[in-house]
């Protein structure tokens, strides 16, 4: 064992050797997300990494349709940083929220795409490129401007969700509350209440029965109630001290909750919570540590209530991770305020609202939770997937998405044969074990499709064989260009054109608007059907030798990306050239016009 | 005590998992840098369109200590080392040192800011493509300021992301004289 630790502490030195020097890639470093509130709002999210910070004046935003506008007058203001060189600056650090108006809108065309365009530094002294960010935006059921119940997104989105969904969750805590103090509790416990009803709070039920349980036929009503009560107020008072915290030290808290340790530790609690749904062992203190607090409780007018506070004070900490989203949006309101007992204050309204479901078991004297029975046990196989599933989510920011991929893959395939999906049926299986056998093949092929698409290079979660479709259709539907490498080649296959436009492609390995194109413009029908009434050629001038330079110069192209026509004739047609990435729909419309 | 060791077991492979899963990712993050040889050769192979609209390959300046660096107006740390490699041009320019600067930019910017701090080596502009070339030579995370050092036989000396101090630009370009 001794061994084993220091291999342990070993490998985690040496893995933090390496952090110092890593810069995150944009999309890592500046997280960009979108939604629409309601028909007249937006709001754009940005998760920035801790060290990182995105300029405010840079920041553009345009919407198309054109017919669609976007008010960007309203930016919050950002940070003074003085800078050398722009003076001073207004900078974004951590979590942005950007509500912004949309005018345009209507329930005939509800569809737009937001682009933004923003750029930023990190505090090691790079700067990254303007980042072009986009969201497709459509106007769903909601309600128009203004009679959104704040609560309503949260409800719809959360039972369906696996788990919380940190987009939706954090917004709405964080825009909610607005009013005075009352107010603001009230509004915190209802948010536990609706917390309550997320997968987060199962692994309590569990630790809440084996508090009841042993009491058996003792039990009353009054009494189950009381030790719930008291379970229930060990994990208030931890989240009030969580709130206190918050409201103290302001933002560092939610950065915290975005570093890589935090998420790698939290999730190798959860895959420890699940290996015990499991029954790989139980999960209780010590038996000394056990004997002498029962010892010490028993002392106690009341018998197990500060072991049962204790379980509460862990349940808190145990549920914390599955709860982060939410409750770093709770978390981040609180510390804007600066005020420590009103973090305490909330936080602990909420834990109580959380908790207002237990109490109802626990009033119930125990006969609300469900008997044990074998069926338990698949119960608790469930919840201990669903552990896992909570696991593999947190650490997901810092996988690659074919790791993540192959992560859901190995947990869903796994489930599924403990779910007999490979077995036969005996002929006279019950409903149940079919439905458990559907279930079962239902995640067999899921699995089995993230696990193909994550080998064959598909790098979506939603999608995981999109991978396999566009290499496929690269293969077979890519039009084919006639190669040519040299000035004389160009004129030869003009000549040979004889009156058909021609279409003249730069192309290069390192050009990746030219893989796009490959990709996604190349192989769509309209486009393929219409570049068939053309000469397709391309110049591949990955080499750049002295050819390749002379036909650049030629058509006054730098490099790739560049594509150029010429007319029935053979002569160029000079207003009309596609220099960069160009999409079907209007590579189509450039065909056509070479086409005339 | 069985279950004592359980419990240690379920433990240590959950330790191991954290721990693998931050080694993966940091094992991830510190990829082998490119092939110096190969990206000397993609380096002297590109061709940038220069301030002054001409085509610059960078080909011409094979032979020479070439150093490639990235950069833009709107980058303030970019702007940090740029007077230091004015003075290490004028210092070194007769021992074969010559600086490229390729800038993220629009012309119409390079072009003042070049004539307001006195750039005395030449400067080539470039879009996106480019920025992505220099993810391909060994800026991963794309960000600028990048340089690249070749010697005199076109191979990759040093790749670095980040600001190049005149002490450490010194002692990088010395031994290639």
């Amino acid at each position: 064992m001794p061994r084993l630790i220091s291999i342990l502490t070993l490998l985690f030195s040496i893995c933090a050797g390496a952090v110092a020097q890593d810069l995150l890639e944009p999309e890592k470093a500046f997280q960009f997300s979108a939604r629409l509130l309601d028909a007249g709002q937006v709001e754009v999210h940005y998760a920035i990494a801790p060290g990182y910070y995105l300029y405010r004046e840079k920041f553009k935003f345009a919407a198309d349709p054109p017919a669609v506008s976007i008010d960007a007058t309203q930016l919050p203001p950002g940070k003074v940083k003085k800078d050398e060189f722009f003076g001073e600056v207004q900078i974004y650090r951590g979590e942005q929220r950007f509500v912004l108006p949309v005018k345009g809108l209507t329930a005939q065309a509800p569809h737009f795409t937001l682009n933004v365009v923003s750029q930023g530094c990190a505090d090691l002294g790079v700067c990254y490129p303007p980042q072009e960010q986009k969201a497709e935006l459509t106007l769903a059921a909601f309600s128009p401007a203004g009679t959104a119940t704040p609560a309503t997104p949260f409800l719809s989105t959360a039972p369906a969700a696996r788990a919380p969904n940190p987009q939706s969750e954090d917004a709405v805590i964080a825009g909610l509350f607005k009013g005075g103090f009352w107010v603001l509790l009230a509004s915190f416990f209802g948010f536990g209440l609706l917390l309550a009803l997320t997968p987060c709070v199962f692994p309590m039920i569990p630790i809440l029965s084996g508090i009841l349980v042993p009491h058996g036929a003792h039990l009353t009503h009054v009494r189950g109630f009381v030790l719930s009560l008291v379970y229930v107020l060990g994990m208030a008072i931890t989240y009030a001290l969580a709130g206190i915290a918050a409201g103290l030290l302001g933002t560092v808290l939610s950065a915290a909750l975005q570093n890589v340790w935090v998420l790698s530790g939290f999730a190798a609690i959860f895959v420890l919570l699940a290996l015990s749904m499991f029954g790989l062992y139980d999960l209780q203190l010590p038996t000394a540590l056990q004997s002498k607090l029962a010892a010490t409780s028993n002392k106690l007018h009341g018998g197990h209530f500060v072991s049962v506070f204790f379980m509460g004070v862990l349940s808190a900490l145990i549920v914390g991770p599955c709860v982060a989203a939410p409750l770093a949006g709770a978390l981040l309101y609180i510390s804007q305020s600066g005020d420590g007992v009103l973090g305490g204050a909330a936080l602990f309204a909420m834990a109580l609202g959380m908790g207002a479901p237990l109490l109802a078991v626990g009033a119930s004297a125990g006969t609300l939770l469900p008997k044990a029975g074998a069926w338990m046990e698949t119960v608790k196989r469930f919840f201990g997937v669903v552990l896992l599933g909570v696991a593999i989510y947190l650490v997901s920011p810092l996988l690659p998405v074919a790791a993540h991929m192959l992560a859901w893959a190995a947990l869903l395939i796994v489930s599924a044969i403990y779910l007999h999906a490979l077995d036969p049926l005996p002929p006279n299986a019950s409903g149940v074990r079919k439905l458990f056998k559907g279930i079962g093949v239902i995640g067999l092929l899921a699995g089995a499709a993230l696990l193909a698409g994550a080998l064959s290079g598909g790098r979506d979660i939603l999608q995981p064989l999109s991978g396999l479709r566009s290499a496929a259709a690269t293969v077979d539907r890519a039009p084919v260009f006639q190669r040519i490498d040299s000035p004389a080649r160009l004129d030869d296959a003009i000549r040979a054109a004889a009156g058909k436009p021609v279409m003249l492609d730069f192309y290069a390995d390192w050009c990746v608007s030219c893989k796009e194109m490959e990709r996604y413009t190349f192989v769509d029908d309209a486009v393929r059907a219409k570049m068939a009434g053309l000469v397709a050629l391309q110049a591949d001038v990955t080499q750049n030798l002295d050819d390749h330079k002379a036909l650049l110069k030629r058509f006054n192209l730098f490099g790739p990306p560049g594509i150029v026509f010429f007319d029935r004739q053979g002569n160029q047609i000079n207003n009309l050239r596609v220099v960069g990435f160009q999409a079907a729909d209007k590579f189509a419309a450039t065909l056509d016009l070479a086409l005339r | 005590m069985r279950r004592l060791w359980q419990a240690l077991l379920a433990g240590g492979v959950a330790l191991a998992f954290g721990a693998a899963g931050v080694c993966f990712y940091q094992w991830r993050s510190a990829e082998a840098p490119p092939d110096p040889v190969e990206t000397g050769r993609r380096v002297l192979a590109a061709s940038l369109l220069g301030v002054d609209g001409k085509v610059q390959p960078f080909e011409q300046w094979r032979g020479r200590v070439l150093v490639v660096n990235f950069w833009a107006t709107w980058c303030a740390p970019c702007r940090d080392e740029i007077p230091g490699f004015i003075q290490f041009q004028e210092r070194f320019r007769t021992d074969g040192v010559q600086f490229v600067g390729v800038a993220i930019d629009q012309k119409e910017r390079v072009i003042p800011y070049a004539r307001e701090m006195g750039i005395n080596y030449p400067l080539v502009v470039g879009g996106m493509e480019t920025m992505e070339f220099a993810r391909q030579l060994g800026d991963r995370a794309t960000v600028l300021p990048f340089t690249l050092i070749l010697d005199r036989s076109g191979r990759v000396r040093t790749a670095q992301v980040g600001i190049l101090m005149p002490e450490k630009l010194e002692s990088l370009i010395k031994p290639l004289l």
